[in-house]
């Protein structure tokens, strides 16, 4: 089980700095940001320390000492989506360019691409590997939207044994297994296929699973700022059982664990044997 | 259950595989399948029925057209014989493919609104590329080459039975890896197949890009051809990410195939019996 640490904010990619996470532009989210502001600037909420600093205002300039902390740790609930501006015409073009690709691949392997099965293999890979990343176009706002509903609600959340499909980023080719979250509310809960939703859009893009782990749970710990959000990830890589090592019949599990989670065993435990995944394939 | 081969599936053989040369004379000057030959000549009136529903290796070489089955024949190319796409690979063509699909993947990445210029997928083209052409490492063997001389003559007159051997493939319409069990049977007719050869033919079959009721009848006609049984059943039971990653999202379903030549078609208790000794159990 791989706890998380904050160090790992000093990994980020050198391009993700270049996206706008405090967007002017979006004024509901200014807005929302303002709230979260007053309302958790008295109540003890640690999580907030986790994720992301107390929100340094736009207006500021520069000089606040945060700044530097502020710029590594970037909102993933605001991150841009890659495709996100894709029209028809777009998303066209992009299928085009995959197809022809394909067609190169099919000649370099040594097969006849001109034979019945292999017609229009091109353009049907290109489609599905679209299909394979389009978590790429969809930002996590737009996914939660307005799901977020206050309710008395104080003891655990678990959504166990949502099943993920997703490309190894090294090999391009399928990783799949099933994921548990967790969370402890605070006054704030998340609507339930919010949950498997966001899953869904990490995990449709080419990933690390150590990576997908942690930001569905800081999608989670943004967007209802919960004490305590835990994700647990059991996969098959096919990349591993395929070829390389050719291990058949091992699987990979990542955790993250936030808040309450990280600090108190029984929470942490409490949580393992409720969102236990069960042995599949 | 069981898929009756019919003979008419010779008549979809894409125009391509026509112009292989099936009987290549040149294959054949290893003196073991010359003798091999000639012995089927002299047992031309007992040739088992196995033989007919094939092909039968004799009649082509020596006659030359007139006979009204080689008309027939000609249709069904043989599977051992077949040439492998990539068989003529050295070195340096290996590295040119593999620099053609690295190409294409860094246009690939490209196009799907990555930075392929961000640590994790700086080497990916490459790495893809590699695994792309590990995946369809069946081109590059011929059947004859895997079989080699592991085939030994035995008084076995029992079902031989290897079962669920792991397969792993890609799908020539979406090139989207399938997976799953093979189970193979057969009838020895005084002659057995290595067992692991068994398991090799199943490999170089599924490392292409294939469709699982041709696998499913290559590896059956495969072991038929090497060794000649009484029969051959072949179950493949996959799961198909093409269906399950995309498209109908069917997250449970599984494929299962089934290819019985020679007695296993005829008898229904030898097919049953190899149903139930070749089981595949639920993954």
């Amino acid at each position: 089980m791989t706890l998380q640490s904050n160090d790992d904010i000093f990994i980020d990619f050198p391009t993700t700095r270049d996206y706008l996470f405090f967007s002017p532009s979006l004024s509901k989210s200014v807005t929302t940001r303002k709230c979260y502001q007053e309302l958790s600037h008295d109540a003890t909420n640690s999580m907030i320390h986790l994720i992301k600093p107390a929100p340094v205002p736009i207006n500021e300039n520069g000089d606040n000492g945060r700044n530097a902390y502020a710029n590594r740790q970037n909102s993933v609930l605001d991150e841009n989506a890659l495709r996100k501006d894709d029209t028809t015409f777009i998303r066209d073009q992009r299928i085009q360019t995959i197809s022809q690709n394909y067609e190169v691949i099919l000649e370099s392997i040594g097969e006849d691409p001109s034979r019945q099965g292999l017609l229009k293999t091109p353009k049907r890979a290109a489609e599905a590997l679209v299909f394979f990343t389009k978590g790429y176009e969809q930002s996590i706002r737009d996914v939660v939207s307005d799901a977020i509903f206050d309710e008395e609600c104080e003891n655990m959340v678990v959504v166990k044994g949502i099943d993920i499909y997703s490309l190894c980023e090294h090999h391009m080719v399928p990783f799949f297994g099933k994921v548990s979250v967790g969370y402890l509310p605070n006054k704030r809960v998340l609507g339930l296929s919010k949950v498997a939703r966001i899953v869904e859009v990490f995990s449709r893009r080419l990933q690390v699973q150590e990576r997908l782990t942690r930001q569905i749970a800081e999608a989670i710990a943004e967007a209802i700022q919960p004490r305590g959000v835990a994700v647990v990830i059991e996969c098959i890589h096919m990349c591993m059982v395929m070829r390389g090592a050719e291990k058949v019949n091992s699987r990979t599990t990542t955790s993250a664990m936030l808040g309450v989670f990280r600090e108190d065993p029984k929470s942490r435990e409490e949580f393992l044997s409720l969102g236990r995944i069960a042995p599949f394939y | 259950m069981a898929s009756q081969q019919s003979d008419d599936d010779t008549c979809f053989e894409s125009p391509v595989n026509i112009n292989r040369r099936f009987f290549s004379s040149s294959l054949s000057t290893s003196p073991k399948s010359m003798t091999a030959k000639r012995n089927h000549e002299s047992s031309y009136d007992t040739v088992s029925p196995l033989l007919r529903q094939l092909k039968s290796t004799s009649l082509s070489v020596q006659e030359n057209g007139e006979n009204e089955r080689s008309v027939h024949l000609r249709r069904r190319p043989s599977v051992l014989d077949e040439k492998a796409l990539r068989e003529a690979d050295t070195q340096s063509v290996r590295e040119q493919r593999i620099s053609a699909i690295t190409r294409s993947y860094e246009g690939i990445l490209g196009s799907i609104g990555e930075d392929p210029s961000r640590q994790g997928l700086l080497k990916t083209p490459k790495r893809a590329a590699e695994a792309l052409v590990f995946f369809t490492k069946g081109y590059e063997q011929t059947i004859r080459d895997v079989v080699s001389d592991a085939i030994f003559d035995e008084e076995c007159e029992n079902m031989v039975v290897v079962k669920e051997i792991d397969i792993y493939s890609l799908c020539e319409h979406h090139m989207v890896p399938f997976f799953g069990k093979v189970s193979v049977g057969y009838l020895p007719n005084k002659r057995v197949l290595g067992l692991s050869k068994i398991a090799r033919i199943v490999e170089v079959f599924s490392r292409r890009l294939q469709v699982q009721e041709r696998l499913t009848r290559q590896i059956a006609e495969a072991i038929a051809e090497a060794i000649e049984p009484r029969g051959v059943a072949v179950i493949v039971e996959c799961l198909h990410m093409c269906m399950i990653m995309r498209g109908a999202e069917k997250v449970n379903s599984r494929t299962t195939t089934s290819a019985m030549l020679g007695v296993f078609r005829e008898d229904p208790k030898t097919r049953e019996e190899f149903l139930t000794l070749g089981r595949i159990k639920p993954f």
